[in-house]
């Protein structure tokens, strides 16, 4: 009784270059036609979907084509006055999500000064538990995604001394399990989602001592598949966003050589949409940003000499990183 | 958008496609607009509150509208608390239909984080919360699909509620493995239960994870588990002579199978002292798994240089 590999098969004639224009268009026009029906219905995660595509753009070296005046004040309008969070959209809940996805924005247009930082900082303050974790909202839900975004929107506003960084460490340490790996809460399952988050926090707080790294690593590495793509657990299908949750903590372990980078390039190219532009989850699906900017950055990981160089901690342009004089932590030989 | 698999459509479909969408749109704003204008303080509108249940069964990922239930629950127990008669069966019906919306959201979408969150909210809120039954359904929903990581998280919670002993959540993921070997949450699973304290209880498990490497010996899963029960210090070294023995074995009929070259490695792994015989084994497995699993050449060539520094 034996498993099959789940996998997908790449087809002859799937693409291997870069489709630049045809992305280049897919972003610019995605959100053009406020009546599109996938644009629409997606008002609960606008900031954050903004964060993709004005991301993969500034990737593709295009910043000069986003209307960045109404972008900040879409974000400005966004902070809540009462808690200081930013929501996903006018009239919606402020969440941490959002917070972090909208501070990278401003930070990458160098708009930092267009909202009220303390609010934030408060508001991020606010969601910390005694515990050390992060709650997404007032509303209690508890994940290490929550841990990540905290530190990544406190390191970029330059007030991490505003929360109990032991603490949060405390917290995330708890939730690494017996493959190295880290899930959502203590003794939750890994993935790498949350293995990138994980990694993340711990490489914006200077902490990557606490990996258990050449474990770890194996069991990223393991996710290649034979098509060349990764997936985010044992057993799952490859899928262009795990490119970069895999690939991006292999980085900061410094074991991106551990996979073959040819065969995920493959992959990834031939998830772009021939005919709109943009990436998909997997050759043949409907392409989105949220993939577009995951294929791009993990590109960019790879060495794809005309994409802009992206930071694998906090997945944004790394002279941007660089001009703010961030300096996440990245293990080397 | 994750696994939406792109269809071609003739004009004529796409067009009408096209409306039906516009219909929902609109649908979709107005009922927005209305939930929010009536959203306030003091009190919730009831048909407000009846149209979010709609909007989220479409879709449970819109956050605010699990917010804005939480809040119009909060204003109802405690309006009925003032009801000293009636109050409880209150608030016991509105929170169990609470909990039906979760359910049916979470039918249609087993992993959204907004149902799960909203569902264990509401049973830390609801007067008389039938923990055994929240399990017993997760039971059910582990047994229809036994990766869902959010079930996985959601009984952590439960047991922790009800008090079910450790013997029964082991003997519950043995089940499962049992049920199916190809089950890497399962294992996991295992692994949190902190059983493995002494020779005895390692010795059995050993049995297990290895009865299942060697039913299916492509299958990846169990192969994680069992480097890291062989990493285990009560672990007996008769047993690991034994396992080095079978594998010889196993790998006579499976000879392209990289994991059994793997496990020989952790066999011979940790080397303390300098035994030339197992150096050169082990730079004997690495050069053997380049060959077998080229993708991972970096990884093992890693392996080989940090061995080749134990030979004189």
């Amino acid at each position: 009784m034996a498993t099959p590999i789940k996998d997908v098969i790449l087809k002859e004639n799937a693409p291997v270059t870069i489709l630049f224009d045809k992305h280049i268009e897919f972003l610019r026009d995605y959100g053009k036609d406020d009546n599109n029906f996938e644009f629409g219905m997606t008002d609960y995660l606008r900031v954050s979907g903004m964060y993709w595509g004005l991301t993969a753009l500034e990737l593709l070296d295009q910043t000069h084509s986003s209307p960045q005046e109404e972008i900040v004040t879409y974000i400005k309008n966004c902070q809540d006055p009462e808690t200081g969070g930013i929501s996903a959209c006018l009239g919606h809940d402020p969440h941490l999500l959002h917070t972090l996805s909208g501070v990278q924005i401003l930070a990458m247009y160098d708009r930092l000064d267009a909202i009220d930082v303390e609010a934030v900082v408060k508001y991020v303050k606010s969601l910390q538990q005694p515990d050390g974790s992060f709650t997404g909202d007032k509303w209690g839900e508890v994940d290490t995604r929550f841990s990540f975004c905290a530190v990544a929107t406190l390191s970029l506003l330059k007030r991490l001394d505003a929360v109990d960084v032991d603490n949060a460490v405390k917290f995330v340490e708890s939730c690494m399990n017996f493959d190295g790996g880290f899930g959502s809460r203590p003794l939750s399952e890994s993935h790498a989602g949350l293995i990138y988050c994980c990694l993340g926090f711990l490489s914006i707080t200077h902490r990557l001592d606490l990996v258990k790294r050449d474990v770890l690593a194996w069991w990223l590495c393991e996710r290649q598949l034979p098509s060349g793509g990764l997936n985010g657990r044992p057993e799952k299908l490859p899928d262009v966003c795990y490119s970069w949750w895999v690939l991006s903590s292999l980085t900061i372990l410094g074991r991106l050589h551990w996979i073959s980078g040819e065969k995920l390039k493959k992959f990834i190219l031939a998830c772009q949409d021939t005919e709109t532009g943009g990436f998909a989850d997997r050759p043949g699906d409907v392409p989105d940003p949220y993939h577009t900017v995951f294929g791009l950055a993990a590109l960019s990981l790879l060495g794809q000499a005309e994409i802009k160089n992206v930071n694998p901690t906090y997945c944004m342009p790394q002279h941007v990183i660089d001009s703010m004089q961030l300096s996440p932590q990245i293990l080397r030989d | 958008m994750h696994g939406r698999i792109k269809v071609r459509t003739s004009e004529e479909q796409k067009l009408q496609k096209q409306k039906e969408q516009q219909k929902k749109l609109v649908a979709y704003r107005m009922g927005m607009k209305q939930i929010l204008s009536t959203r306030n303080k003091e009190n919730y509108d009831p048909a407000s509150l009846l149209l979010s249940g709609q909007l989220l069964s479409v879709n449970p990922d819109i956050y605010t509208l699990w917010n804005y239930r939480k809040e119009a629950t909060l204003m109802e127990l405690k309006e009925n608390h003032s009801d000293a008669e009636n109050g409880d069966e209150k608030s016991i019906e509105f929170c169990e239909n609470e909990l039906r919306l979760t359910e049916q959201c979470l039918l249609s979408n087993p992993k959204s984080y907004g149902s799960w969150h909203h569902r264990y909210w509401i049973l830390n809120h609801h007067p008389k919360p039938n923990w055994q039954r929240e399990f017993d359904l997760c039971t059910k929903y582990l047994s229809m699909d036994d990766r869902n990581f959010h079930c996985w998280d959601f009984r952590r919670l439960l047991v922790n509620k009800i008090g079910i002993t450790l013997t029964d959540e082991i003997a519950f993921s043995t089940e499962r493995i049992n049920i199916n070997f190809s089950n890497y949450s399962s294992w996991h699973y295992r692994s949190t239960l902190q059983f493995l304290t002494d020779a005895e209880s390692v010795a059995k498990e050993l049995t297990l994870v290895q009865n299942a490497v060697f039913t299916d010996p492509i299958d990846t899963s169990a192969w994680f588990y069992l480097r890291w029960v062989l990493s285990n210090p009560n672990l007996r070294k008769t047993q690991k002579d034994e396992l080095l023995e079978a594998l010889e074995q196993l790998q006579e009929l499976e000879p392209d199978c990289k994991w059994i070259v793997m496990a020989k490695c952790w066999l011979s792994g940790n080397i303390t002292v300098l035994d030339k015989e197992h150096v050169e084994n082990n730079v004997h497995y690495y050069k053997e798994l380049i060959k077998l699993d080229p993708l991972r050449r970096g990884h093992y060539e890693d392996c080989l240089k940090i061995v080749e520094t134990k030979i004189d």
